[in-house]
């Protein structure tokens, strides 16, 4: 079983918290993921900076344009993730990054090192499973022994699910709701056959993300779903508290908390 | 003879350039909008409305006009002039706003958005969304509506929402990621009309396949008035629609030498051109797999262009293709060759041209000197200067007491 696969055999939901890397900078960013480990995040999910994220709202956006101030380098994002690794080598961690930073590091390369860095797992949201260099990045992730985490959403049809199985691994990232990542007050009716369906199809655990924030939602939502991803409420935090790290990292660490104490002793 | 086509239908991949890359959400309207499209384009009835349209409302076909003056005053080659300034809202990309509100209702969207740099685009989208009664919003950047006001608010009495974005550089490349947004939130509802041949798998198709309207009346305007082919074709890049339009009729015509122009910008630093083809290398932006202007960590940089609708980073995979291949030569003009021309060719040939089209004629004009006189260049006037007049008369620094 993989070290993510394994995280879902807990009888609670799995909170996956994000942060964009380098925001504000490469040094803070690790004090925040150690904060949200403290608080209870199962799985950290780690952003890789792109200037165009064309899936992501204005909280990443703005996040992104923070870590960007800084100079970007590959090798510098990979440093960093061993840090956190170094710091909780038991918890899962996985990239968020749009591929072309990484097709451009060059990908059998990135594979090995950011395997090396500690990660587990992929996501990549503008790379579809049916493209050539899915098939390759593919191939290069299962011989180390990463997963290659799909998007799946709402608009996503039945027959396109079973195509993507076979590219899928360690879990769902299921799309709760059209747009891009953001915050949002109300969770559409259907979700939870959604993601049923959708856990029928793959056999693998499914955690919902996009418009996440509040620990009432992630409870409801953990009642039929194996994980719980929240990105723009955590950066929401980092934006309004950044410049105050000792603050930042205590209200990211209550967040965590509220949000993973929310998610106890679902029975799914 | 070979095709020099490499373009699959199906993958929707131009040799290794192109195809889908797009967030998991729009895949399915992308999925329909290509059956959508495979079906209209053998339908009689969509191909009669779409001429219907081109004839009658656009006012085509636009005419080629022997430039005689340009030609006495630069001293070689005979210039010829596809006039596509003289379609209905002052450029081509009418010509694929028109198509893709078809198909748009024949998809029963309700509502079209658009993304726009220099205006012309979404002046043209904002047209379709009046004419045939869509929801319309155009996303522009906030530094491109301060260059092109006139276009921002003829889409505005035109019924359209423009909507500025300020994010990253305010400018087009930002205007196409918010069009992208936006499409994801509302995709059932509505069609994301992509103004150039750029973007995910099938738009560079669709789009180029309205545009080649341009190159196909070109051929045989100039064949009947010549008993020939031109020697040269030349057009402005910056997404490249105009060009793809202009190129595809003489791509299997070996000895009509192709060129490109982009824009050189201030320099040869980054961010201060839009040269992609000279700058630019393998990547992934907006949704397809193209040239684009990158730094070292694969970060895309801001592009700069004096023309609003030429700054863009990346190209239409197609063009990333014929550069590959080599059977189109790009090259760039600088911002004040652009200029230059801008002015030169309003006063000599009593033609204002958009600003994209002056660094095409900045080119041609060295081009038409090393051709020789007994030699023809086409050039397509993508579209008229209007929306450009005051930017320019600010940056050559024409004051009121000059034009009085």
């Amino acid at each position: 079983m993989s070290a993510i696969k394994s995280v879902f055999s807990d009888s609670k939901s799995a909170f996956i918290p994000y942060i964009s890397l380098g925001d504000p900078n490469y040094d803070l960013c690790v004090d925040w993921a150690d904060a949200l480990i403290r608080g209870g995040a199962d799985i950290l999910e780690l952003g890789i900076p792109f200037s165009d994220p064309v899936a992501d709202g204005p909280v990443i956006q703005k996040a992104f344009k923070r870590a960007l101030a800084n100079p970007f380098s590959m090798d510098t994002i990979l440093e960093t993730t061993e840090k956190i690794h170094s710091l909780h080598p038991h918890i899962p961690l996985v990239y968020l990054t749009y591929f072309n930073p990484i097709f451009h590091y060059g990908f059998e390369k990135f594979a090995e090192k950011a395997k090396i860095a500690g990660i587990q797992g992929m996501i990549i949201p503008d790379l579809p499973y049916d493209t050539p260099e899915t098939d390759e990045l593919f191939k290069s992730l299962k011989r180390r022994g990463v997963d290659l985490i799909h998007l799946v959403t709402p608009a996503t049809p039945l027959n396109r699910m079973k195509a993507i199985r076979d590219f899928a691994s360690g879990f769902i990232y299921y799309v709760t709701s059209y747009g891009v990542t953001g915050e949002r007050k109300s969770i559409s009716s259907d979700l939870e056959d959604r993601i049923k369906t959708t856990k029928e199809v793959f056999s693998l655990p499914v955690s919902a993300g996009f418009g996440i924030s509040a620990p009432d939602q992630a409870k409801e939502i953990s009642g039929y779903a194996d994980g719980i991803i929240i990105g723009s409420a955590v950066q929401r935090i980092i934006e309004e508290n950044g410049s105050n790290p000792t603050l930042c990292r205590r209200k990211l660490e209550e967040y965590a908390q509220s949000i993973s104490g929310s998610l106890r002793g679902k029975n799914r | 003879m070979a095709k020099e086509r490499s373009f699959t239908e199906k993958e929707g991949y131009f040799g290794d350039f192109g195809g889908r890359y797009s967030p998991e959400i729009l895949t399915e309207a992308l999925i329909e909008l290509e059956e959508t499209y495979n079906k209209l384009r053998k339908d009689k009835k969509f191909q009669k409305d779409l001429e219907f349209y081109r004839r009658n409302y656009i006012g085509r076909p636009s005419p080629l006009t022997y430039a005689e003056k340009l030609t006495k005053a630069w001293g070689g080659a005979k210039i010829w002039l596809k006039r596509e300034d003289l379609n209905h809202t002052g450029a081509h990309k009418i010509n694929n706003t028109i198509g893709q509100a078809l198909i748009a209702k024949a998809m029963g969207k309700r509502r079209i958005i658009a993304e726009t740099g220099a205006g012309q685009h979404g002046v043209a989208t904002a047209t379709v969304g009046a004419l045939f009664e869509f929801e319309t919003a155009i996303f522009m950047g906030e530094e491109d509506l301060r260059r092109q006001k006139l276009n921002a608010i003829r889409m505005q009495m035109l019924g359209a929402k423009v909507i500025g974005v300020s994010s990253g550089t305010a400018t087009l490349k930002d205007a196409t990621s918010e069009a992208m947004r936006d499409w994801a939130l509302n995709v059932s509802n509505t069609h994301y009309i992509v103004g150039s041949v750029i973007g995910p798998h099938p738009f560079p198709t669709i789009v180029r396949d309205f545009q080649k309207v341009v190159g196909e009346e070109s051929k045989k305007q100039f064949k009947k008035e010549n008993d020939k082919l031109p020697d040269a074709v030349v057009a402005c890049v910056g997404g490249g629609s105009n060009a793809m339009g202009m190129y595809y009729a003489f791509l299997n015509d070996k000895k009509v030498k192709l060129y490109g122009v982009e824009a050189g910008g201030r320099g040869t630093s980054p961010g201060e051109h839009s040269a992609t083809m000279l700058f630019g290398k393998t990547g992934f932006l907006h949704g397809t797999k193209t040239l684009v202007i990158q730094d070292d960590g694969g970060q895309v940089v801001p592009a700069h262009s004096v023309s609003a609708g030429l700054d863009y980073p990346g190209v239409g995979p197609e063009h990333a293709h014929l550069h590959s291949t080599g059977r189109v030569k790009y090259e760039t003009v600088s911002d004040q060759g652009a200029l230059d021309a801008f002015m030169e060719v309003c006063r000599v040939e009593g033609i204002i041209p958009a600003l994209e089209t002056a660094h095409a004629f900045r080119f041609a004009k060295d081009l038409a000197k090393e051709l020789g006189k007994k030699k023809d260049i086409l050039i397509c006037l993508s579209g008229r200067g209007d929306k450009d007049v005051a930017e320019v008369a600010r940056l050559v620094g024409l004051s009121q007491g000059d034009l009085i």
